[in-house]
């Protein structure tokens, strides 16, 4: 049985894993990139996607139905910016992995924590081989500097 | 009355046949004593009994900065070894910045172990040098091995995602919320490093995600193998090629009940 704080924090996980899935499906529609990009871009879409349903599972009736419509909007507007479509999708990545691990902070659920855990370990993957599409600098892929959108 | 065949009286005799043999099989025999023992071929081991500990978030974290020091002495070795030339130069600084970062993750580690009142590990969990490392290097540096640097590599990558598990794996150990973030955000970096070096063995975009050997239909190392980061076993291959072309494959796991750092432990 979650508790109420916890319903509250994965329902933040869940819209934005929304959210990022709604994004990675725009890029995916866009087919600006090669045959692997795309080919990789769509693998990142069914990720997010599979969090969001895997989160939708954990949480049942109390489930997120909507997208974390201010992150959405944030990395939608970024997309403007077609050059910057791979630092885009890094931030998202990382503000992702930020916003769980806040997240893992503050739930009591150990069992929820390790899905989060499981989660990031992965967007961390999808961080760093972004970040190698953008620049051989190692600290761009290592270090996480976004901010997490929920308060720690 | 019922009608039988032939077919079925011998079916049915067949059958009580073979129940009568397997009674008689486990019941008792005369002029044996039995000794209670379970029925056995050969001798088995004797075996020593692990010394009742707690598995406490001290222990936990003692064992995840154990594991930082067989990283971090694994780095140091494979730069002496003075293996990556040629294709593999760039490693060098790849090494000496991951091995940096292993230091740093054992420093905040063992912190997090003094901020529990515990005693900080400053040296490399023995299992796990036991089972997996030293047989991996013995492997790696034979003289018929003609991939010592690759090979290299692979160790480390196997270290980086056992590193990576080991943390996730915690996170539904510990008990103390706070500390479970610490653990992951340390395990985000050790995933990170993982994919970095999966690129290193695999390279290109295309060999990012999952993709399966041609011949052998099974999995490449690659830099996102999956959706959710894994706890199974970590295949490492390494060494001289066999008669039969294969190579020795190690199947490392994370730490269990007896490599894991009790408070009995030191280095």
């Amino acid at each position: 049985m979650l508790s109420e704080t916890d319903i509250t924090l994965l329902v933040a996980a869940q819209s934005l894993e929304l959210a990022a899935q709604d994004i990675y499906e725009v890029v995916v529609s866009q087919k600006s990139k090669s045959d692997d990009e795309q080919a990789l871009l769509v693998l990142m879409h069914s990720h997010h996607a599979a969090y969001g349903q895997t989160l939708n599972g954990v949480l049942s009736k109390r489930a997120a139905t909507r997208r974390n419509e201010e992150a959405y909007t944030k990395f939608f507007a970024m997309l403007a910016d077609k050059s910057k479509l791979w630092s885009t999708l890094l931030e998202l990545e990382n503000t992702a992995v930020a916003t769980h691990t806040a997240i893992i902070e503050r739930l009591s659920s150990a069992k929820n924590a390790a899905l989060l855990a499981s989660i990031t370990t992965v967007e961390a993957r999808h961080a760093a081989m972004l970040a190698t599409l953008i620049s051989t600098d190692l600290d761009l892929a290592l270090e996480n500097l976004a901010q997490a959108l929920v308060t720690q | 009355m019922s009608q039988l065949s032939r077919r079925e009286l011998l079916r049915l005799s067949g059958l009580s046949l073979a129940s009568g043999l397997v009674l008689a099989a486990c019941g008792k025999q005369e002029g044996i004593i039995d000794d209670g023992a379970i029925a056995r071929l050969g001798e088995a081991p004797s075996t020593t009994a692990l010394a009742e500990a707690e598995v406490t978030d001290q222990v936990l974290l003692r064992t995840a900065a154990s594991l930082e020091y067989n990283a971090i002495d694994t780095y140091t070795a494979a730069l002496g070894l003075g293996v990556f030339t040629g294709n593999l130069a760039g490693a060098t600084e790849v090494a000496k910045r991951f091995r940096d970062d292993h230091q740093a993750h054992a420093d905040a580690v063992n912190g997090l172990v003094r901020a529990l009142g515990g005693k900080e590990h400053r040296c490399a969990n023995v299992q796990i040098n036991d089972l997996y490392i030293n047989p991996a290097l013995a492997l790696i540096t034979d003289d018929k091995n003609p991939n010592i640097g690759m090979d290299v590599v692979a160790l480390a990558h196997a270290l980086e995602n056992l590193a990576a598990q080991t943390y996730q794996g915690v996170v539904e150990l510990i008990s103390d919320p706070k500390l479970r973030a610490d653990a992951i955000r340390i395990g985000q970096q050790e995933s990170r490093h993982a994919a970095l070096l999966a690129q290193v063995l695999n390279p290109g975009i295309a060999a990012m995600g999952p993709t399966f050997d041609a011949t052998t239909g099974k999995p490449n190392i690659a830099a996102i193998p999956m959706a959710f980061g894994s706890q199974a076993n970590i295949q490492l291959i390494v060494g001289a090629p066999k008669a039969d072309g294969t190579r020795t494959t190690l199947l490392l796991e994370t730490p269990s009940l007896n490599s894991l750092v009790y408070d009995t432990v030191s280095c």
